[in-house]
């Protein structure tokens, strides 16, 4: 029995059925046992005839990063494939079309580009799959048949997962996909020799226990999101988080609530802090230059102490910057946006299984401490899908957060009254007795304005108090391997957490004295552990996707000690295998 | 000359590489690309009884990096097979279905193993030796491998047995003295050679060919015309070379043996050249056609051919018959007596 | 004169608390200058709420920032001061979350036609059942007398010394091409007409722009209590509430027009609606 891990691109362009013949693939993966983390993409906002390439790796052993270099790179459309053609390994598999209805005009043929080495298998997709059902339509259908030939999948098995991708679809065009499936599968098990050595036959499958299921991080913060209440949720369209405001379109009004489209960003986040003030959980979700918009609101959440969820799923900055790719380079913005003094609640899931389990935590804590609390997400985690085991659902007591005033309170009700945790008993509109009016500008305990110096100091130092009940609520950062004498310590945030965790294990596996460290929780920071993390290492290495180094730098006035730094600004997630060749680049100076 | 100029060289052999080189070298605005169905980077041929027998790695064999291509702006298709060249619109047709259009053509398609007539209905049970991909597939095949059948036409042929020999393989050879390449063996030499070869204790057929090849098994039987019958495990073909130009016929560029160039290495067909192992030069003084081989000419030629290209107006010269290089293997005319 | 003072401030405590005013109001004084309208619009609202007899406890204030953005702390009710410009969105977000309030939106010239002027076009479309008080006094007063989007062509202003060189809004010509769908005009020194607005304007199912005349008596020296009396005039009993065509030509008249000028009351608010398509 032998280990798979492999890497599979399907490219094509928008319409040839690329982006679900990835699905097909992922899920029927998924449903024999193993691992999957696919990644969809598109390289313009606009679909249009733009390129599409769904990229999943698949494995029996966990995934933790993407994968860099492709393995198998499946061509449904050959200039669109070119780029791609870079990632692939040097003895890399291409399947592509081997009779097109026309000759390609130069250089727009994968072939053309195809570097010595290479495997590269010519399928005549275009007319099996006319020959199967009459249209061209079904040629990503006959690629995958061709693959399950050639790579050892169940045939029958994937043919049933084909049929439940279309179960909605007419019988005809369920048929057709079938059918070119396995135009695709026979000729390529009669007409192919096989050259390479990959086979999904072979593997040792982990038994399939729970039921999984298949959710990107987007899909998996509006699960949560919904699986917490939520009320309102309200946004304006921006990639790449415009996909949780359209699952709440949809879901949301199915429970009571309501998705409000709104005119801008600030509208957006304003509607959300109505909604908090009145007492019902809401979120919106955005991108960096919608959360820019959104900092003079989000500072009012936090001086008004109304609970408020806002999601940044990260692109590449500043400004418009790069729409469909991903960075990590908003953590500064997200840490300090804003003016004045504004602690906030900040929560940066690694994986999509955190993605859910932070998004139950912000809304949890968000109203618990009512205060503002940000999930920073990235283009890739929004859109990395994964198979998971089903999380489980928030429990009574994350449901209803809210501290009440009691009847005593009520008599002489201070809204902002000086606690020691910090969070003052909140009464909600409609409470007799409870009015007051809360303000973004500075206040006294019963939220009258006022500016003297002692004020500003007992309600600045009570709004701070908040962050040390929060650390308590959440487990502390992970730290995987040794607890002390480590040669090298990795610490990351967000997705890159996940790579860097994959890189450190595999590391480890050859012998170097690695640590890993990460934690979802950024705001408060679990300072204490990273210090002691610190001090069992002889060099700490922080890779992250921006390019000043942004954690680095954050982390660098904890612990106060030179950080070795791996940035990429790529556009692309994480390479495991850049934080690994990082990693053995450092074990070999510490050698000499 | 314009900057949209893109030159394509058809070949990635000696004349190919010698005619890029100085094409970028003299005009480093247009386009210069090297088209081969081979798949590996140019390497030495006469190195790959070196790399069968171990002595040399793969990388040996190359000539020149990847790197050189990528810096002199060369553009390398490599594993890729044109099949048909249409001159009007200038455009070649790739196998892989793209259509590549040029301003100018250099032929450098060098040739490919010949088998003479009697022996092409066995050629199925025939090893070469003449490309990489044939190295590679011999290679493994050649070391659990005792017996080796050597049906000799050429000099590299007898090169190799010397090297079978010296690998304690046992040997035999058939020496096609009537048909060798790429001349004709005089008896004197090739009474020489089988003298040589007995003292080597390979096992010489002079006048006696084989009537009767059949697979048994992994190995091979072999029924000479004498009825004689042995087995080997392997058998290898060496008659010489024919130029590749298949895929040229019926593109209205005039062929024979090879394609017809006069002695500024141009065909019949402006803007298209020829040089190296597959074309047949015209000698104005001979009054007639003669085709080149060899490494070392097949170099010239492809400077020759780039610097005519690009407007000059050089004449090759016949090589004199007195020293040959063949497949990297240099000879002059008493070579026997060294063997 | 004690006593006569005394007595008479007893009588006019009582009328005062026939009319409910008191029952609206907080314990915080406003702080606004003696003599400014925004002290008449206050008790207009007041008394609107106490006509309709709307529970404290079920109203929701939100102010921007400027002088208007003072009033929820000077009201007995759940308020919100929140952002320059942003009154409306936090309204909105407040309906939407629990429909049984009562929510006002209150705002200036300057918060809500000035930065906050792109929420009005939305709020108005989406006709969520929100209440906007525009407190027109036609100039930044808190900053003490630069030029709004209200500020007449030509009047000298701290910003405009030689005189501004906009040419103002017009509120109600905008609520209007928005689709509001109630469309009222106040002025500060009409009390009586104000409470009727209001309480229509409070009572419609849907978004209500009630645009309110005040002048700032500190820095505009142009628009005068006199010449506001003088300049405006009672919508004609015959105008079609439910015209809008003829509204508009009401809003675009040389004369100044008081009174309601447009009302859909057909029209769904924006949970009727959402009620509506998601249970068919």
């Amino acid at each position: 029995m032998a280990d798979i891990d492999i890497v599979i691109e399907i490219c094509g362009s928008a319409g040839e059925g690329t982006i679900s013949a990835g699905e097909i693939l992922s899920r029927h993966m998924s449903s024999l046992g193993f691992e999957i983390m696919s990644f969809d993409s598109y390289p313009s906002e606009i679909r249009g005839f733009g390129k599409c390439v769904a990229h999943s790796r698949i494995s029996n052993q966990q995934i933790l990063s993407p994968g860099k270099y492709t393995d198998i790179l499946v061509v449904l459309n050959d200039s669109h494939s070119i780029p791609q053609l870079h990632a692939v390994r040097e003895n890399g598999v291409v399947i592509y079309d081997s009779q097109p209805p026309a000759y390609h005009e130069e250089d727009k043929s994968i072939a053309g580009w195809m570097a010595p080495g290479m495997i590269a298998y010519g399928i005549p997709l275009h007319s099996l799959a006319n020959k199967a059902a009459g249209s061209a339509r079904g040629r990503n259908m006959v690629a995958l048949g061709a693959m399950a030939a050639l790579f050892g999948i169940d045939e029958e098995g994937f043919k049933t997962s084909i049929m439940k991708r279309y179960a909605t679809k007419k019988q005809v065009v369920i048929d057709s996909n079938v059918n070119s499936f396995e135009e695709g599968y026979v000729w390529a098990k009669k007409n192919v020799q096989k050259l390479d050595h990959l086979t999904f036959s072979k593997v040792k499958l982990r038994k399939v226990t729970q039921n999984r299921i298949i959710i990107n991080g987007n899909q998996a913060v509006a699960q949560a999101a919904l699986d917490s209440g939520i009320k309102l949720f309200a946004g304006y369209p921006i990639t790449p988080a415009t996909k949780i405001m359209e699952i709440m379109g949809k879901e949301l009004p199915k429970r009571g609530g309501i998705m409000l489209q709104t005119e801008d960003e600030l509208s957006a986040i304003g509607n959300v802090i109505g909604a908090g003030f009145a007492g019902k959980r809401a979120m919106t979700a955005t991108s960096g230059p919608g959360f820019t918009l959104m900092t003079e609101m989000t500072g009012l959440a936090v001086m008004a102490e109304v609970p408020a969820v806002v999601v940044n799923s990260q692109r590449g900055g500043p400004s418009t910057g790069l729409p469909t790719k991903t960075e990590q380079s908003d953590l500064s913005l997200v840490l300090a946006g804003g003016s004045g003094d504004s602690p906030r609640i900040v929560l940066a899931p690694s994986t999509v299984e955190e993605c859910y389990e932070s998004t139950c935590l912000a809304f949890y804590l968000a109203e618990k401490y009512q205060t503002l609390a940000v999930l920073l997400l990235d283009f890739f985690l929004s859109n990395s899908i994964r198979n998971i085991d089903e999380p489980s659902l928030p429990d009574k007591k994350m449901l209803s957060a809210n501290i009440s005033p009691s009847k005593t309170d009520l008599k002489d009700y201070r809204r902002f009254q000086l606690t020691e945790s910090g969070i003052s008993p909140r009464a909600l509109p409609g409470t007799p007795l409870g009015m007051f009016v809360a303000t973004g500008l500075e206040h006294n305990e019963r939220g009258k304005p006022a500016y003297d110096s002692k004020t500003h100091l007992e309600m600045t130092e009570k709004r701070y108090r908040k962050l040390d009940g929060i650390l308590k609520e959440v487990s502390p950062p992970t730290w995987d391997g040794p607890k002390a004498n480590v040669d090298i310590g990795v610490i990351s945030w967000g997705s890159t957490a996940a790579s860097a965790h994959e890189a450190v294990l595999k590391a480890r596996k050859v012998g170097v004295n690695a640590a890993f460290m990460s934690s979802m929780l950024l705001v408060p920071l679990n300072v204490d552990h990273f210090v002691k993390f610190s001090a069992a290492c002889k060099t700490i290495l922080v890779p992250e996707l921006n390019y000043s180094g942004q954690f680095a730098a954050h982390l660098a006035q904890y612990l106060n000690r030179p950080i070795e730094k791996l940035n990429r600004i790529t556009g692309l997630p994480m390479p495991s295998e850049d934080i690994f060749e990082k990693i053995m680049e450092i074990a070999d100076t510490q050698k000499r | 000359m314009p900057k949209f100029d893109h030159y394509i060289i058809i070949g990635n052999g000696p004349a190919g590489n010698s005619a890029a080189e100085v094409l970028r070298m003299h005009d480093d605005q247009a386009r210069v690309s090297i088209i081969s169905d081979e798949g590996f980077p140019y390497y030495y041929r006469h190195m790959l009884c070196e790399f069968i027998s171990g002595k040399k790695k793969e990388d040996a064999l190359k000539v020149k990096p990847a790197s050189d291509y990528k810096e002199k702006n060369i553009r390398m298709r490599l594993g890729q097979r044109v099949e048909r060249i249409e001159p009007e619109t200038k455009t070649l047709y790739l196998k892989h279905m793209e259509k590549v259009k040029f301003t100018r053509l250099i032929l450098a398609t060098g040739a490919s193993p010949h088998v003479v007539p009697s022996l092409s209905r066995f050629e199925k049970h025939f090893s070469f030796m003449s490309k990489y991909s044939d190295a590679l597939k011999v290679k493994p095949l050649l070391s659990p491998a005792r017996k080796v059948a050597i049906l000799g036409g050429d000099l590299v042929s007898l090169k190799f047995a010397k090297m079978l020999s010296a690998m304690k393989k046992e040997v035999t050879f058939f020496l096609y003295k009537d048909c060798f390449y790429p001349f004709e063996l005089t008896a004197d030499m090739a009474s020489a050679i089988e003298k040589h070869f007995s003292g080597k204790k390979i096992k010489t057929f002079a006048d006696i060919f084989p009537s009767r090849i059949e697979s048994k098994g992994k190995a091979f039987e072999i029924e000479t015309e004498n009825g004689e019958n042995l087995t080997v495990d392997i058998i290898f073909c060496f008659m010489g070379m024919r130029p590749n130009i298949n895929f040229i016929q019926g593109s209205g560029i005039d062929t024979e043996r090879g394609v017809l160039v006069d002695e500024h290495l141009k065909t019949n067909v402006s803007d298209i050249y020829a040089c190296g192992d597959c074309a047949q030069i015209y000698n104005p003084e001979l009054k007639n056609y003669w085709i080149s081989v060899g490494w070392e000419n097949a170099g010239i030629q492809g400077e020759t051919a780039a610097l005519n290209l690009l407007g000059e107006s050089k004449v090759i010269k016949p090589s004199q018959k007195k020293i040959l290089d063949v497949e990297g293997l240099k000879v002059n005319t008493s070579w026997w007596k060294e063997l | 004169m004690d006593h006569i003072e005394r007595f008479y401030i007893d009588e006019k405590l009582a009328d005062i608390k026939k009319d409910g005013f008191l029952n609206y109001r907080s314990k915080e004084l406003p702080t606004w200058c003696p003599g400014c309208g925004y002290f008449g619009i206050t008790q207009a609202i007041a008394k609107a709420c106490n006509a309709l007899s709307l529970p404290n406890e079920n109203i929701c204030v939100v102010s921007g920032i400027g002088c208007a953005g003072r009033y929820p702390i000077f009201m007995k009710a759940y308020g919100f001061h929140t952002l320059h410009g942003r009154s409306v969105p936090i309204a909105s977000g407040i309906k939407l979350a629990n429909e049984d309030l009562t929510v006002f939106a209150v705002g200036g010239d300057g918060d809500m036609l000035g930065i906050g002027g792109g929420h009005l076009p939305h709020i108005a479309r989406k006709n969520i059942d929100i209440t906007l008080f525009l407190f027109d006094n036609m100039i930044y007063g808190l900053t003490k007398g630069q030029s709004s989007a209200t500020t007449p062509l030509g009047q000298k202003t701290n910003s405009h010394t030689k005189g501004n060189p906009d040419s103002p809004l017009k509120p109600i010509s905008l609520a209007l091409a928005y689709d509001a769908s109630f469309v009222a005009r106040g002025f500060a020194g009409d009390l009586d007409g104000m409470q009727d607005i209001f309480m229509k304007a409070i009572r419609h199912k849907g978004f209500s722009f009630v645009h309110l005349i005040t002048p700032c008596v500190t820095f505009d020296k142009v628009n005068t209590w006199d010449v506001m009396r003088n300049g405006y005039h009672p919508i004609h009993e015959s105008h079609d509430v439910t015209d809008r065509i003829a509204a508009m030509r009401l809003a675009e008249d040389q004369r100044f027009f008081l009174g309601v000028f447009y009302q859909d009351e057909k029209r769904p608010s924006y949970q009727e609606y959402l009620r509506q398509i998601h249970s068919a």
